[in-house]
């Protein structure tokens, strides 16, 4: 419309699209490229590695023998010191050779995919419920519920993360490993509910109220036109709810490091990612590949959630 | 099989209220139209009716049940939804026998009454395509299948044929008619559309304002309307309404004189003063003939020299419109009449045809 | 009795209305449960603590209004609302643009659009603990793409320089980020409205004689003026929370978030001064919440 079939209008809009793509994509061309670039290389501004290194790769996935690490010199003379108990030499010793650089990357993986998958369950069941309720059922109060839903669903995770903490605290869960776990799960639930509550809420009140009386019609309860009807109808959204509730938890940093920071075998991939960060200099390649990784699933689940959107279900059931 | 009864039937919408007290009954195998203009309530009765809203007070009777307090799916009924509802993720054989599965009909059983009625409705060659593949006419026989299959004591209908074409609309209404007949459940149809009402009903109900305006087979409806509203909602074009004056022997329009002793559907009233009362006067556009093509009667009236201001031609039929009153008046004429714009004619009325109603209530007289 | 009396007041239920009210509490009451339990009443918790003096072990002693004090008295506080300004501002601004750029370069249908639409959304969906480090790694002073470009490439900039290491360039650094990230919402709002605009509107303007700028300042605007609106009110509700995206990318950028997170979790700790901001942000952002709920939801 505006001009696009000159050939200069063209060869503009292909310039333009060329720049949004690029400067969209440069900085996952750059995680990738230095998680696959030798040390040697990382100051070359060329995105393509001189030769391609996967030791990162590797390294992360467990798939190269562990290391043997030097003991320091000065660490070992601590430690020939016949005055130090055995114990405390163990615990020493321990600290320096226990592959001490290997990333366990698989279990802070595992990790996150526990919680984020788990809270993502809870989250939809949950929401299926209360956005059916929400946007179906009449009864008094549901406006402002539905209100209610909203206003929790814009306020962040910031102003909630003191009081959070304290009554974790007040209540004794923010002192123990399991309780804290559980107060991350809690969170990662209810940061994930209002959303999926909205979303859903929207979908259903597109599908026609119409199916579910003919449901009844014939013969089924509300409950049974909800699991026969509404369900099937709703599963690609089900599934992009699920992904969404799925990408916040993995995503989430803040109170994984406010609740989970002092529990090492519970880190999650964001928190791990950052310790790994700010505890080493000088390993470009290993970060970017765990970054890699990380994105990965999401990219995957991204790409396989646009698929599925596009089959809108309801059309051609209704008219109008 | 069941009859229905509604026994003062109220339906408020938060303060709203949009069934105002309806009393009807409707017997065993009838086929009830309930008709009138958008907002006029029929929608919300039918659906009280189905459970799917709650009726606010009064009483609904299905067969020997109150039904009141029964949920939708325990009430036996059939329904054929205005924009269809088929289930889009099942096929058009699923979404036949869904009720009959649901009930775990047994398997030969099912088989056999899928075959008889996508024989009936021609739907044997679509059984295994979705809804989103068909037609908007194959939509709704798929939609009639579904109503039918169950068995069901009730048939409802929320104007299944809105959605249709004209012609498609024109063909379904006749298969519905047949259906009813093979059939014979008790049937109820909601639609704005008079035809509709006056071809299918056994018996048809006026709705006007969350009120019942009429009850009445199709042409006592027709012929005998209770009030302007009626006699304008159902006839096609509509009745013709002017002002006139009645006297003790005559009914006066525009100068015309009509004798008042062939008004056979008018009450007659004899203490009318000389001055006259003012009324409004309706004659249905059918009932005007040419009369040079018609013979005159004592029952007929003659309006001499009316002048034709404009001419429709429909085909058989041509609509001539003239001047009564300082209101325009339709009249239907045949092909016979070759009457040009601008010339007089002379046009006879049936006088038994011609109906007074009260000027400010607007009722029968 | 079967369900069948006259009320006057509207209040009367029958048996199967109250049942599907029973039915929807039923529903609804995991999610009421839950969400009152972790959201309301927490919020309602940070304003009593930010009435004492809380200890990271829970400990508290009552201070009355002395957290509020202690902060409207303290410049860092007004450094970091100075800060959350400037970002707001950088990044409400930024996103609605890019992202009604990118709508009306991608409004109309071109071969290879799903693939262009699948790689700008990737910013949005990515990790952004992935993505800082491809950020820090773009700035960083040796190594860095950006830096060789304006040093090396166009000598624009005398000497290579640690854009995110100083906290004035960071926070330029960080709205950049944030663009990049959240354009995409943006630009998918705008695009669902302009492709509702009738293509009679563009003609009709066309045949009145504007050209292609003209029919946009006459046409496309007017019509994107409430959703462009919108983007600006969830941009400003979302960005006065953000913290990941800050904290991660240059933890040096003191918005209101980092500052309260600061507060509560590292140095002296202090955390009934860190509910005090909350509260105080909880309000800004109530009004912001209002708004939108009123106005766009239009309940």
């Amino acid at each position: 419309m505006l001009g696009k079939k000159t050939i200069k209008g063209r060869i503009g809009f292909l310039l333009a699209i060329l720049l949004l793509v690029s400067f969209s994509l440069l900085p996952f061309a750059q995680i990738l490229s230095t998680s696959l670039k030798h040390q040697y290389d990382w100051g070359n501004p060329s995105l393509i590695p001189q030769t391609i290194n996967f030791d990162a790769y590797k390294e992360l996935l467990g798939l190269t023998e562990a290391k043997q690490v030097e003991i320091p010199a000065a660490i070992q003379k601590i430690l020939n010191n016949p005055k130090l108990p055995q114990d405390k030499k163990e615990a020493i010793a321990a600290k320096y050779t226990a592959n001490d650089n290997l990333f366990p990357f698989g279990k802070y993986m595992l990790n996150s995919v526990i919680f984020s998958v788990g809270a993502a369950t809870f989250s939809l069941v949950f929401s299926v419920m209360g956005a059916y309720s929400i946007s179906r059922l009449r009864f008094k109060g549901q406006v402002v519920i539905q209100r209610s839903v909203l206003f929790v669903y814009m306020v962040g995770g910031v102003l909630l993360m003191v009081p959070l903490y304290q009554m974790a605290m007040n209540i004794g869960l923010a002192s123990s490993l399991w309780g804290s776990a559980l107060c991350i799960f809690l969170i990662y639930i209810v940061q994930t509910l209002p959303v999926g509550m909205y979303m859903l809420g929207n979908y259903f009140r597109g599908i026609p109220f119409a199916l579910e009386e003919a449901a009844m019609m014939d013969g089924c309860s509300r409950q049974e036109a909800i699991i026969k009807v509404v369900l099937p109808l709703s599963l690609p959204m089900l599934a992009t709810v699920f992904i969404y509730c799925f990408i916040i938890g993995w995503n989430e940093y803040l109170f994984a490091s406010v609740f989970l920071k002092q529990y090492p075998e519970f880190h999650t991939l964001p928190l791990a990612l950052q310790e790994l960060f700010v505890s080493k200099n000088a390993i470009w390649d290993r970060i970017m590949a765990a970054s890699m990784l990380t994105l990965a699933p999401i990219v995957i689940c991204f790409l396989f959630a646009s698929r599925f959107m596009k089959g809108g279900k309801t059309d051609g059931g209704v008219k109008g | 099989m069941a009859a229905i009864k509604l026994n003062n039937i109220i339906k408020n919408f938060d303060k709203t209220e949009v069934v105002k007290g309806i009393d009807l009954d409707i017997k065993d195998g009838e086929f009830v139209v309930l008709v009138g203009p958008s907002g006029c309530g029929k929608s919300t009765i039918l659906r009280m009716i189905a459970g799917l809203e709650q009726a606010t007070a009064g009483e609904i009777v299905i067969g020997e049940r109150v039904v009141n307090d029964i949920e939708p799916q325990n009430r036996n009924i059939a329904m054929v939804f205005q924009n269809y509802a088929l289930y889009p993720h099942k096929s058009v054989k699923e979404n036949i026998v869904f009720a009959l599965r649901r009930l775990k009909v047994d398997q030969d059983e099912i088989e056999r009454r899928l075959k008889e009625i996508s024989e009936m409705l021609q739907l044997d060659a679509l059984l295994d395509r979705k809804p989103a593949d068909l037609s908007g006419g194959q939509r709704q026989r798929v939609a009639m299948g579904r109503a039918i299959i169950r068995e069901a004591d009730v048939f409802l209908f929320d104007e299944p044929l809105s959605n249709l074409d004209s012609k498609l609309r024109s063909h379904m209404r006749t298969e519905i008619g047949k259906i009813h007949n093979k059939f014979g459940r008790t049937s109820v149809y909601v639609t704005h559309d008079q035809v509709e009402a006056m071809t299918l009903a056994d018996k048809v109900v006026v709705l006007h304002g969350g009120h019942i305006a009429q009850v009445g087979t199709p042409m006592e409806i027709y012929l005998n309307p209770v009030n302007i509203f009626v006699a304008q909602f159902i006839g096609s074009p509509s009745m013709n309404i002017v002002e006139g004056t009645l006297f003790n022997d005559h009914l006066e329009i525009d100068g015309y004189k009509l004798p008042r002793n062939k008004l056979t559907n008018v009450a007659y009233q004899s203490n009318i003063e000389g001055t006259g009362m003012l009324v409004k006067v309706g004659i249905r556009p059918d009932f005007f003939n040419d009369k040079a093509h018609f013979p005159a009667s004592e029952e007929t009236f003659d309006f001499k020299n009316i002048k034709i201001d404009l001419i429709e031609p429909m085909g058989f039929d041509k609509e001539v419109l003239f001047t009564l009153s300082g209101q325009p008046v339709k009249a239907r004429l045949d092909l016979r009449s070759e009457i040009k714009i601008g010339q007089n004619i002379d046009l006879l009325v049936d006088l038994s045809q011609v109906l007074i109603f009260d000027r400010e209530t607007e009722q029968r007289l | 009795m079967i369900g069948v009396s006259i009320q006057s007041t509207g209040e009367y239920m029958t048996p199967l209305e109250k049942a599907e009210a029973r039915f929807g509490w039923k529903l609804v009451a995991p999610t009421i449960l839950i969400l009152s339990l972790l959201i309301l009443y927490p919020l309602t918790y940070n304003v009593y603590l930010s009435f004492f003096d809380v200890q990271l072990n829970g400990s508290k002693t009552f201070v009355g209004f002395e957290n509020y004090l202690k902060l409207v008295s303290n410049p860092d506080y007004y450094a970091a609302i100075w800060t959350t300004t400037l970002y707001l501002f950088g990044t409400v601004v930024g996103t609605t643009l890019l992202g009604l750029a990118m709508a009306l370069l991608l409004r109309d249908p071109f071969k290879g659009r799903g693939l262009v639409n699948a790689a700008i959304m990737l910013p949005y969906v990515a990790p952004v603990i992935s993505v800082v480090f491809g950020w820090q790694f773009l700035f960083d002073p040796i190594s860095g793409v950006v830096n060789y470009l304006f040093v090396d490439v166009l000598p624009i900039w005398s000497e290579r320089s640690n854009l995110i290491g100083d906290p004035d360039s960071a926070l330029w650094v960080v709205v950049i980020f944030d663009v990049w990230k959240h354009a995409p919402i943006a630009y998918l709002l705008i695009l669902s409205k302009l492709v509702s605009i009738s293509s009679e509107q563009y003609e009709a303007a066309a045949i009145d004689g504007y050209g292609p700028i003209g029919r946009f300042f006459h046409v496309t605007l007017p019509e994107l003026y409430f959703v462009l609106a919108t983007v600006v009110l969830l941009r400003l509700i979302w960005n006065l929370n953000r913290f990941e995206d800050v904290y991660l990318l240059a933890p040096n950028v003191e918005t209101l978030p980092i500052f309260t997170y600061y507060q509560a979790f590292t140095g002296v700790i202090d955390q009934g001064l860190a509910a005090a901001t909350s509260v105080i942000q909880l309000a800004v952002l109530s009004v912001f919440i209002w708004f939108y709920i009123k106005k766009v939801m239009k309940w």
